[in-house]
């Protein structure tokens, strides 16, 4: 998994930095384990000491404890607020969206994702942006819960019926990136997939136009079979 | 109560049975007997867990696959969560509390007896419901079944009723048993039992029925509204009708994130009597390690949100779930530091015991360190949902119940049967298990981190990266399962052909040492007067000192009260 997008930068030095918190963490517990479990084994023959500790060596252990939560927390909120910062459109990015973000809505639906976009087109499965352009996919859902997963370009947000949820992302390159819904929503939840083809700006208009046109022509095609009294 | 005994190496047969052992159990109020109930059916749930995990497992280990379909999947996954949590894990850890607390402060029964005999039953009746679904078609909705997908529009058969009246059947019981441990503990303390001087287990116990008291309900109320909804069309959780689905997630975290930190209290409780006994040290500091159970099961349990850092929920929720997730790792680690510390400067005596209690401390460790991870908001959104959090789940839970449980199970095996379980049995099942535990749960959280594959998902697509954590997975849960059933068969053999332990199997601080092997209905002929923290080695060297100064040799004396 390679980061793509602003927020995925941020979100991928956060892993390593909990990475090698929970390394030390865990080999520091081990360690500990085993080596008093091997030092102080019954047959070296010493008598065992019947001391315990006292409340100033816990205080001294409690908050060696808590400078490393608090370490940890601030750096977790700095990244994550670097996480959510909305980035500016790029110079190589679609230039409608440079003063506000392209506003995409993403609806889950058992078990499909449909992408509406700006010019009232709309595709499915497939959602097609601009690179090096600031999108704001707005997550609704027409049923039950879906988590909309694209993780190279932004961390995953839940879809809920009734509420509308926010991703942000910038995409830096050209390409597909896959993803797939994250929350269980029923039979055929592990085949509801996604798919994001970063194009250019140009490749962009093109396709929502077209897009546009042929859901157009369709919809005049099946309205006129209405009117001359056929059954589409 | 009775004044101090004079005689407390005092020896009264047991009372004749009177009628078949069955009726007996069927019909007891005792809190051993319902303590057994509780344990033994925890454990032929952990068994039918193992079977749905391999199951599941089997199913994906390989892309594509088409072993299951996709819906009988999701019932594995349903009936798996269900009974994973409210059919093994909680009973389990209730069941020994119920057992041992009040032996361990000195109490000739339990303040409200009827009331834990009808809590027990009631998991009993709640898992026959759940898996009465058979009988029509079982859940599936989910580990958590969350709203809408629970209602009854998009699952309109009785599933999810099912699911909705066994865990609340159970919860209730849950509830019943600890309203009777609290109150066991407040009230039935023996003379001198303080609770300065209350066993960590009781401590442990006492925590965890207070814990239950607070989320049990949260539960109960949740579960009440969901079958509203889906039976007298309701709209608690029904989004476009004015309800709330979030409503449901945040009932119901409040419940699963508090039965998580139930378990693990449970498990360190156990560790923290077992590890002082087998190496004959005092616990380096007591108050240090209550008071940090007690700030993990309110602490832990005000984190429930961070099961929902996806859900469209303000930023500062966020942020106030991670601080208190993030809080948990002073508790934690002081209780780790206190174990250690115990240990360094003691005699190892490496029984079965100290060993699965190792081994739980090594798992929880493990899946604490990722659950961290996951506390933090970015990760989150980038960790939860995936395998990885699967994995985090288990190491933690399979840690502290499986690890943690299966040590307090060896631990107190003696006093409930009067004998011991096999040691050489005990350590292959160990080491199996804590083979299968990592090879099971490392590759998962490797696919999810760095693939990013999903959770509680029937396939996955090849090309993808996975493809071999995967298998591997698989090979492990075999592993794991292969261990579990070796301590199984090793508790069934050893009930009726293990070593025969005296009253006092391991040296124990604590007062369940004082009793009979199995204790007596009554629990005590006598009581003595706790004068410590550790008064069964008071009693112990008392014997020793009157012994020494007897004119009849110590040995014609049955050291028994």
């Amino acid at each position: 998994m390679t980061p793509h997008s602003p927020g995925t930068d941020q979100i991928d030095t956060l892993l390593w930095i909990g990475f090698i918190a929970a390394a030390i963490l865990i080999v520091a517990v081990v360690a500990g384990l085993l080596y008093v479990l091997r030092r102080y084994r019954a047959e070296r023959g010493a008598e065992p000491r019947q001391v315990t500790g006292g409340r100033r060596i816990q205080l001294r252990v409690g908050a060696a404890l808590g400078a490393f939560a608090a370490v940890l927390l601030i750096l977790s909120i700095v990244y994550t607020d670097k996480a959510r910062e909305t980035p500016l459109t790029g110079t190589a990015g679609l230039q409608v969206a440079h003063s506000e973000p392209l506003k995409i809505q993403a609806t889950g639906q058992q078990w499909l994702w449909r992408y509406d976009y700006p010019n009232e087109s709309f595709s499915y499965y497939k959602l097609v942006v601009p690179v090096d352009t600031t999108v704001e996919l707005d997550l609704v859902s027409t049923d039950v819960v879906h988590t909309w997963d694209v993780p190279d370009l932004a961390g995953k947000r839940d879809a809920v019926p009734g509420k509308t949820n926010r991703v942000i992302f910038r995409a830096d390159e050209e390409g597909a990136y896959d993803g797939q819904a994250a929350t269980l929503s029923g039979q055929a939840y592990a085949a509801m997939r996604t798919e994001v083809e970063v194009v250019s700006p140009e490749e962009y208009e093109a396709f929502v136009e077209s897009q546009k046109k042929e859901i157009q022509a369709a919809q005049d095609r099946v309205v006129g079979l209405i009117e001359n009294g056929e059954t589409p | 109560m009775s004044a101090p005994a004079r005689n407390p190496e005092l020896v009264v047969g047991g009372f004749p049975p009177r009628r078949a052992r069955w009726v007996e159990i069927a019909t007891s109020a005792d809190h051993k007997d319902l303590g057994r109930v509780l344990i033994t059916g925890a454990l032929g749930f952990l068994f039918i867990a193992a079977v749905e995990l391999l199951l599941m497992r089997l199913q994906l280990a390989v892309p594509e696959n088409t072993f299951l379909s996709p819906v009988t999947f999701n019932r594995m996954l349903s009936l798996y969560g269900a009974t994973a949590i409210f059919l093994f894990a909680v009973p389990f850890a209730l069941g020994f509390f119920y057992y041992v607390a009040p032996l361990q402060i000195g109490a000739r029964g339990t303040a409200l007896p009827r009331l834990g005999q009808i809590g027990a039953w009631l998991f009993i009746a709640g898992a026959t419901v759940l898996y009465a679904g058979f009988l029509f078609t079982p859940t599936e909705a989910g580990v958590n079944p969350l709203a809408p997908l629970s209602e009854i529009a998009f699952l309109p058969n009785n599933g999810v009723d099912a699911w909705a009246a066994a865990t609340g059947l159970a919860t209730l019981g849950f509830v019943l048993v600890a309203v009777d441990l609290a109150a066991t503990l407040r009230r039935l303390r023996a003379p001198g039992m303080a609770w300065r001087r209350l066993p960590v287990f009781s401590w442990a116990a006492a925590i965890c029925s207070w814990l239950l008291l607070v989320i049990g309900p949260v539960m109960l109320a949740a579960i009440t509204m969901l079958l509203i909804d889906r039976n007298f069309e309701g709209i608690f959780f029904a989004g476009d009708a004015g309800g709330s689905p979030l409503l449901w997630q945040h009932l119901s975290w409040i419940f699963f994130t508090g039965a998580y930190m139930l378990i693990l209290i449970f498990a360190l409780g156990a560790i923290a009597e077992i590890v002082p006994a087998l190496v004959r040290r005092p616990l380096f500091n007591r108050g240090a390690v209550i008071g940090s159970l007690a700030a993990i099961a309110v602490v832990g349990t005000l984190a429930w949100m961070q099961n929902m850092y996806t859900a469209p929920i303000g930023i500062g929720w966020m942020y106030f779930a991670m601080i208190m997730s993030l809080a948990l790792i002073v508790p934690f680690g002081l209780i780790f530091f206190n174990l250690i510390a115990t240990i360094a400067g003691g005699t190892v005596k490496m029984r079965a015991p100290l060993l699965f209690a190792a081994g739980a401390l090594v798992a929880i460790a493990v899946g604490l360190a990722s659950e961290m991870n996951h506390s933090m908001v970015a990760l989150g959104w980038r960790l939860q949902h995936t395998t990885d959090s699967t994995a985090a789940t288990h190491f933690a839970l399979v840690g502290g119940a499986v690890f943690g449980g299966f040590a307090a199970l060896h631990w107190w095996f003696p006093k409930m049967t009067g004998r011991t379980m096999g040691e050489t049995l005990a350590r292959l099942s160990f080491w199996t298990m804590l083979l299968g535990t990592l090879v099971a749960f490392v590759p998962l959280m490797l696919a999810g981190a760095e693939d990013g594959q999903v959770a509680d998902a029937y396939k996955f697509f090849g090309n993808t990266g996975v493809d071999a954590y995967n298998l591997i997975a698989t090979i492990g849960a075999f592993i794991l399962v292969a261990g579990i059933v070796m301590t199984l068969v090793n508790a069934i053999l050893s009930r009726e052909g293990g070593a025969p332990a005296g009253h006092d199997a391991w040296g124990g601080d604590s007062l369940e040492w004082f009793a009979l092997s199995p204790p007596e209905p009554h629990n005590f002929d006598v009581l003595p007067d706790v004068r410590s923290a550790r008064p069964m080695r008071d009693i112990r060297e008392a014997i020793a000192h009157r012994s020494a100064r007897a004119e009849q040799p110590a040995a014609e004396r049955q050291p028994v009260a």
